[in-house]
């Protein structure tokens, strides 16, 4: 099951941000956003996307940057925070 | 512009103080357009429900709301409902505002706070609240009423101005952040313009005023209602983050 979770956030990731890479290739921990190695390198205008396909994909309105940037640190930190307002 | 006859849903222009003046006047030509007019009032319910009458009179669709911008409770409301009846806002036009015109050194903090969280605090709430509708509908058209006071600098309006030209840099800003999404954001500048906000001002003011406008008249709110309607159509989707000023070309 959180395998299901992870596999849905990465697939998100990739549809809602028009990504040209395979979902799995996304590594659990990386950091989505800035400028670290490994990371996806996403910026502001991604993280607005973000917000909007968490939304749309699991019904979780995030309301303020504080909750979105921990949320969005990582594809785990983004499952997370979804176990958790599911909760 | 506009496509109230097909099967798309009919887009919906939210304007905030459309009671009488420049908003009421935004209002009935956004109708005109084909938009559903959402004319907010504070407390005049009975210009805005004659300017909804009005438009529906003339075939087209609009409602009167109360709704205070410097009240959190009413625009969440407003934006709640909007969003359940008809998915949301499309265009935005932030027009409400005050004056309570003073000397600085003797201004009550009243009268500065009433007048910046009433145009640029009820612009950032109303706006807050619409947004994430346009962005996920990927359109949207954001007209923040700004005026000349944002570059004229006159004496007496120190709280006005710091408002107005704040809503100058907001535009900016925020058309940064959204173009991406197809949503424009810009600011009408009027000059003096015949209505009730200035009806106070003495025959000698305004000679003396008049002397600086190159087209040698006051403006009505035809003439900014038309550039409004302007802004919100397909046709000025590249035009976003800047200020337009409609002020007979004032020199000053």
């Amino acid at each position: 099951m959180p395998d299901d979770l992870k596999k849905r956030v990465k697939e998100l990731i990739v549809r809602q941000l028009k990504l040209e890479m395979d979902p799995s290739s996304i590594a659990d921990e990386a950091p989505l956003f800035g400028d670290a190695d490994g990371g996806l390198g996403l910026d502001s205008i991604d993280a607005l996307e973000l917000v909007l396909g968490v939304e749309k994909e699991f019904g979780i309105k995030v309301q303020d940057e504080e909750v979105g940037v921990k949320a969005f640190a990582s594809v785990n930190a983004l499952c997370d925070f979804v176990r958790e307002k599911a909760a | 512009m506009n496509s109230p006859n097909s099967s798309a849903r009919t887009r919906v222009a939210l304007v905030t103080g459309a009671s009488r003046g420049i908003g009421r006047a935004i209002g009935e030509r956004l109708a005109a357009d084909g938009f559903h007019a959402v004319l907010t009032y504070r407390a005049d319910a009975a210009g805005a429900e004659t300017a909804a009458a009005a438009v529906r009179e003339a075939g087209g669709s609009a409602e009167a709301v109360k709704a205070d911008v410097t009240s959190a409770a009413d625009i969440e409301a407003l934006a709640d409902r909007l969003d359940r009846e008809r998915e949301g806002v499309d265009v935005l036009v932030n027009n409400a505002a005050v004056l309570k015109n003073g000397l600085f050194a003797l201004m009550p903090d009243a009268s500065w706070n009433l007048v910046i969280d009433t145009a640029l605090g009820g612009t950032y709430r109303m706006t807050k609240a619409v947004m994430r509708g346009m962005l996920r509908r990927r359109w949207g058209r954001i007209v923040n009423i700004s005026s000349l006071a944002a570059f004229s600098g006159s004496a007496g309006q120190t709280n006005y101005s710091a408002a107005k030209g704040a809503l100058v840099a907001f535009t900016k800003s925020l058309a940064a952040e959204v173009g991406a999404f197809g949503v424009t954001v810009n600011a009408v500048a009027p000059g003096f313009i015949d209505t009730e906000m200035i009806s106070f001002l003495t025959k000698e003011v305004r000679e003396d005023f008049l002397k600086r406008v190159p087209v040698r008249r006051f403006g009505c709110p035809e003439d900014i209602a038309p550039f409004v309607s302007f802004l919100c159509t397909e046709g000025a989707g590249y035009l976003t983050g800047q200020t337009i000023r409609i002020d007979g070309g004032f020199v000053g």
